[in-house]
């Protein structure tokens, strides 16, 4: 079916074949930077995102397995391109612009955002961008650890990485030597760049076949019918002003942080006003305001509309903010290496206000946020290693549905298996079971958390890095739910006594030492009987 | 003879093929519940007698089931305990702590096959390098036994922490287990899946332990009754991995039988593709409620070993038990004659997952459904026609068709019945090919260069849409398409994978000890075959190694060659490996170590060479049996209907045309040629 060019609107079952399409398309490309990437993080847990964008910057599709942190992301991003970098009238056939700014990416430099204008007949009609976690960006390693952004790693300003299609030597040469690993991370950021590619590519394709030339009506389209889908939704929550305030661990001794929500449903859109959290903490789990959106905006779509796509109409009723300064809208120069744990935790204040308003629609509190834990050092051959382990505590319960015991959430990431732990690195792992009891009572019960623990048996100290949570609270029950158990983080020492170890930062676990994690429990949903 | 018998949900199939003539005769039977051996003895007896044959004539009967997977669906399985390392009982239940669903608050995740009471752990642990740490204690082993016999379990799955560097542990359990309970079944891990992550390799044993009864009784039933019969040939069974194994084979992994009827659709297509000359395909099968599409290259499948058994969702990635066995790669979608088009949200049009199966069915049907699906749309639009579906058989009322589309589609999107229709089935095609090619581009491959067979009751209905939006160039609609993938069992060979894990970078390689592990891999598979029945001129051997740039997550299937290996082959694997990655992956990469994995050792039987018999000659002046009005789009068209049973080999004709056979129909659109060729194959080119 030909469609007439310069055609004003596209009937419904047009809309519904090139929609599909579209979210195809960037599929597609994510399929061909997942398959490729060397980072585990952007291969195994699908942290990256795939965004095909108007000539404004409005996101018409997202490719649909990301991991939250990037709702809404690149959008923030190329509207900030256009105005603050390159006007419109600078972008060239073959430009390629990379940046990992936190504050117009994804909060923590490790993400890598790479933007490639779209030309069609010499006319510039869109953009398709890319976000990903890249295997290393320089700085200490990745953790709640660093004391400042500089020590962070490598920053690096919106430049172009090609212009009109030839290579920027420099900046390729100035990350390669500013990162561990350089091969794998220039692999990884040509991977981001022929990822566009292949977007591009199939946009061309579907645009040839139906005879169109722009992607702005057919745009202007999908954003209205899913901003009203969002809209609608929103509209049958009674209208009002929830409040909810939230402890968590901050550094687990003696700084916690306190996140204070107020949610707003005004007719058809949500406010979220964080006034009232903790300022910006000592240690680096400090998050920027696009994250921040992303990790509240993510709880609101999963409530209201979990069915529509993601792009631009999705987000529109929904504004979010936080004060200057504090733990949700964090300045230079704050360290920002494990905002993770914190946007991780946004749900918990969220779903807190929604249930006074829909609570037949929510879930009690996650043992979250994930356990992040690093251990690096060296093989008995000299090698070194690099390990990343990710745990997670249990779901909530939901109205009918007990939660599942250790489930990801908001976060979405996959366990390292036990075999493959112990061939990367010098440990034998002495348990991993679910830890009985430690949900929340309730009428559908919190899921259970989980006991992991392993030991150091190589000859030499393995480097540590914990981002643990909950050990100081709890997660919330609902509707008459009991709480889940907090979790625990020691050392058992070789003779077998327990020692302390930091909650979240660094330490050095010593040949024969054991580190035992209890990894908190859901909360339950509804009085039990 | 060889006999093949595909049991599927509704219809058991029976193909019986005369190897000296070529001669291929269909037989289509209900299935039975909930013995389905009565429907086979049914079908055998009317196929034989109906063409004069005598059960003694039959000299391999091969079989593919659903027996696994629904017994797996409908956790009919045996009441199955687990001995896991002490202190790691709960890692079936944890599995991998990640959501198939990132936005659904309500998901389910799968349940365990075995529940927490049946679940042990066992005093006992062995090192990454299969060095023991702790040692076995047998004691305990029997009294858990013991107190788990009295709780009443059936098998017993036995998963213990590296036992694919060391199974010894694991065997020395296997032996208590055949000693002193010899009444209960039992899998090994280090057996079913002797390969690294310890989740997946115990969701795979336990999920065999748990079938294994079953299929015993089962297999051993028909057996018996086929020898009552006075069959007195080979019985072999169909693997997921388009694999012949014998029924001792099938018994010990039953979880190997998973996918068979699936993997017997894309052996036949390699056969139709063998035919035609095409080594290069992708076979689309529709059926009812789904659509499969895999890829064929170089006149092999596709073999992946991700796969997942009783999906909580259907279609989502990560909602079922993992199994890590091998399977032909394909990709499932919720798009069939039977899925329903609904009006969203949105406001716009969506097409499946949901289908009105065969009870209620289609509106068409008159059996109760009001909601349009594929068929009905397929119907109103002129594809098929009312008084020639299953041949005539089964009458369909186009009326319920209109008014199903008018009031759930038409009327609220404000568009006309045809319209409607239209858009039914297009978007129904854009999601198949949507699908397929994310599938095809995960491989690295360009649908372009690709031919496609289309079969399955859809399937020759939407394949010429669903290729023009590939952009592929040829498509083939075999005869037989609606049993094809019983004919695929007759053209598979006997055949089995033994698998090593073996983790090592290329140049750290100890190549006595690996040389070690493939042959004694390589002998085992000679037994199999030597107990099959299968002369030693007839096998082939073929070693894979499963291999990726250290560091990396996912493993490439490398071949490797079958000769003593040494230090100098490494050039040759890595220059094999470096070939595949790059066409993969577009670019390889310098200065990173290679990395083997796992080690496979394939040993296969001589596939059946068949030349079927060319098409009988009828009156082909008859062919063209009418014309009917079809709308293509923009406006109906009168459009020639052919009966494909007497079209004149390689008589060229031009879409669009309708092609009509007994159980499907072919759809040729614009700008196309389509002839029978001399097996009566339709080889349709888009121009």
């Amino acid at each position: 079916m030909a469609l007439q060019k310069n055609k004003i609107s596209f009937n419904a079952i047009e809309l519904s074949v090139l929609w599909s399409r579209l979210i195809s398309l960037v599929d597609e490309a994510g399929t061909t930077l997942q398959r490729t990437a060397f980072s585990s993080v952007t291969r195994e847990s699908a942290d990256f995102a795939v965004v095909l964008m108007d000539t404004r910057g409005q996101s018409l599709a997202q490719s649909s397995v990301s991991v939250p942190s990037f709702l809404g992301v690149m959008p923030f991003l190329v509207k900030a391109l256009i105005k603050d970098f390159f006007p419109l009238k600078e972008w060239k056939p073959g430009d390629v612009v990379i940046t990992n700014d936190p504050w117009l990416c994804a909060g923590h430099k490790p993400d890598i955002g790479i933007v490639t204008p779209i030309f069609r007949k010499n006319k510039l009609i869109g953009f398709i961008g890319c976000i990903a976690h890249s295997p290393d960006i320089g700085g200490t390693l990745w953790g709640a650890g660093a004391k400042d952004y500089y020590e962070e790693g490598l920053y690096i300003p919106p430049m172009k990485l090609f212009s009109e299609g030839k290579r920027n030597e420099t900046i390729f040469s100035l990350i390669a030597s500013n990162v561990r690993a350089s091969r794998q991370t220039m692999g990884d950021i040509l991977a981001q760049v022929a990822a566009n590619d292949q977007g591009i590519r199939s946009l061309h394709r579907m645009l040839d076949e139906n005879s169109i030339d722009t992607i702005d009506e057919l745009g202007k389209q999908i954003i209205q019918a899913s901003e009203k889908a969002m809209r609608d939704a929103i509209l049958k929550a009674p209208d009002g002003v929830y409040t909810a305030e939230y402890e968590a661990d901050g550094d687990g001794l003696k700084e916690p942080v306190k996140f204070v929500c107020t949610l707003t449903i005004r007719k058809d859109e949500i406010e979220v006003d964080y006034t009232g959290t903790s300022p910006a903490h000592s240690l680096a789990i400090n998050a920027v305001l696009n994250y921040v959106f992303a990790y509240t905006a993510y709880p609101i779509k999963c409530v209201f509309s979990p069915e529509v796509p993601n792009n631009e109409g999705s987000f529109r009723p929904i504004k979010v903010w936080a004060p200057v300064g504090s733990l949700l809208n964090a300045q230079k120069p704050s360290p920002l290496g494990a905002r993770n744990v914190t946007g991780n935790l946004l749900h918990g204040p969220v779903m807190k206000a929604l249930a006074q308003a829909v609570p037949d629609q929510v879930q009690a509190d996650c043992g979250a946020a994930v356990w992040v834990m690093v251990l690096s050092g060296k093989r008995a051959d000299g090698s070194e290693f690099v390990e990343y382990l990710f745990l997670a505590g249990g779901y909530g319960g939901r109205k009918g549905m007990a939660g599942a015991p250790t489930l990801c959430y908001p976060t979405n990431v996959a366990n390292v298996p036990i075999e493959v732990f112990e061939n990367d690195a010098p440990v034998l792992v002495t348990e991993k079971s679910l830890l009985k009891g430690s949900g929340g009572k309730g009428k559908y019960p919190g899921g259970e958390g989980q006991r992991f623990s392993y030991r150091n048996i190589g000859n030499t100290p393995i480097q540590i890095s914990n981002v643990t949570e909950k050990i100081n609270h709890q997660a919330y029950g609902l509707l008459g739910g009991e709480s889940g158990k907090s979790g625990k983080v020691f050392v058992k020492m070789a003779n077998g006594k327990k020692r302390h170890t930091p909650p979240k930062g660094h330490d050095k676990l010593l040949p024969g030492e054991e580190l035992v994690m209890e990894l908190p429990g859901g909360g339950g949903y509804g009085q039990a009987k | 003879m060889k006999l093949g018998i595909d049991i599927g949900g509704t219809f058991t199939d029976l193909v019986l093929l005369e190897p000296d003539s070529g001669k291929l005769f269909f037989g289509k039977t209900l299935t039975t519940y909930p013995d389905p051996t009565k429907g086979i003895l049914n079908g055998v007896q009317e196929l034989l007698v109906q063409h004069g044959k005598s059960i003694r004539d039959v000299t391999t009967l091969i079989h593919g089931t659903t027996l696994v997977t629904n017994a797996i669906i409908e956790r009919k399985g045996a009441p199955t305990a687990l001995l896991t390392t002490a202190g790691f009982e709960d890692v079936l239940e944890i599995g991998r702590e990640m959501r198939y669903d990132i936005y659904d608050i309500f998901i389910k995740m799968p349940e365990p096959l075995v529940a927490r009471s049946f679940r042990k752990g066992i005093q006992e642990r062995v090192d990454r390098n299969g060095n023991i740490i702790t040692p076995l204690n047998e004691k305990q082993v029997i009294t858990v036994l013991q107190s788990l016999v009295k709780k009443g379990i059936q098998a017993v799955a036995v998963s213990l922490l590296h036992s694919y560097a060391n199974p010894s542990h694991e065997q020395k359990i296997g032996a208590i287990l055949r000693k002193q309970f010899p009444q209960l079944a039992f899998s090994l891990s280090s057996e079913v899946m002797p390969e690294i992550r310890e989740y997946e390799r115990t969701s795979a044993t336990v999920m065999n332990a748990y079938v294994q009864p079953l299929t015993g009784y089962y297999l051993n039933q028909l057996d018996s009754i086929l020898r009552g019969m006075g069959f007195a040939g080979k019985l072999h069974i169909m693997n997921s991995a388009g694999r012949l194994t014998t029924i001792a084979g099938a018994i010990q992994t039953p979880v190997q039988l998973l996918e068979s009827g699936p993997a017997g659709g894309t052996m036949a297509g390699i056969f139709f593709g063998n035919l035609v000359k095409k080594k290069d395909l992708v076979a689309f099968d529709m059926g009812g409620t789904t659509a499969k599409a895999s890829m064929i290259r170089n006149g092999k499948p596709e073999i992946t070993n991700h796969f997942e058994a009783a999906r909580e969702k259907r279609f989502k990635k990560g909602s079922g038990l993992p199994v890590r066995i091998p399977v032909i790669d394909m990709i499932e979608i919720g798009a069939g004659g039977g899925s329903i088009a609904r009006v969203n949200q949105l406001g716009l049009l969506t097409v499946g997952p949901e289908s009105a199966a065969s009870q209620p069915g289609p509106a068409c049907y008159n059996r109760g459904g009001a909601l349009p699906t594929v068929t009905d749309a397929d119907l109103v639009l002129g594809f098929l026609h009312e008084d020639y579906f299953l041949g005539g058989t089964m009458p369909l009322r186009k009326d319920l068709a209109m008014a199903a589309i008018q009031k759930q589609i038409a009327t609220p999107l404000k568009i006309s019945v045809e319209e409607a229709a239209w858009g039914i089935h297009r978007l129904v095609n854009e999601n198949m090919a949507n699908a397929a090619r994310v599938h095809i581009i995960e491989k690295g491959l360009d649908p372009r260069h690709f031919s496609m067979l289309g079969f399955g009751g859809a399937g020759p209905v939407h394949a010429f849409q669903v290729a023009r939006q590939l952009n592929a160039k040829q498509l083939i609609i075999p005869a037989g398409a609606g049993v094809l993938s019983a004919l695929g069992f007759l053209v598979s060979p006997v055949a089995t994978e033994a698998i090593t894990s073996y983790i090592s970078t290329l140049p750290s390689i100890n190549w006595k000890h690996l040389n070690k592990l493939i042959a004694e891999m390589t002998a085992q598979g000679k037994a199999f075959l030597r107990n099959a029945g299968i002369a030693a001129r007839d096998r082939q051997i073929s070693i894979v190694a499963d291999m990726r740039y250290a560091g990396q997550g996912h493993e490439i299937n490398i071949p490797i060659p079958a000769e003593k290996l040494t230090l100098a082959s490494i050039s040759t694997i890595t220059r094999e490996f470096q070939a595949e990655y790059r066409l993969r992956y577009g670019r390889d990469i310098e200065g990173i170590p290679i990395e083997a994995v796992t080690w496979r050792v394939l040993v296969s039987g001589p596939t059946t060479s068949l030349i079927p018999k060319q098409a009988v000659v009828g009156n082909h002046s008859k062919a063209l049996k009418g014309k009917r009005k079809v709308y293509w789009g923009k406006q109906y068209a009168i459009t020639p209907v052919y009966d494909r049973y007497l079209l004149k080999p390689n008589q060229l004709i031009k879409g669009p045309c309708i092609i009509e056979e007994f159980e499907s129909t072919t759809v040729v659109g614009y700008n196309s040629t389509v002839k029978a060729d001399r097996y009566n194959n339709l080889v349709i080119e888009l121009l």
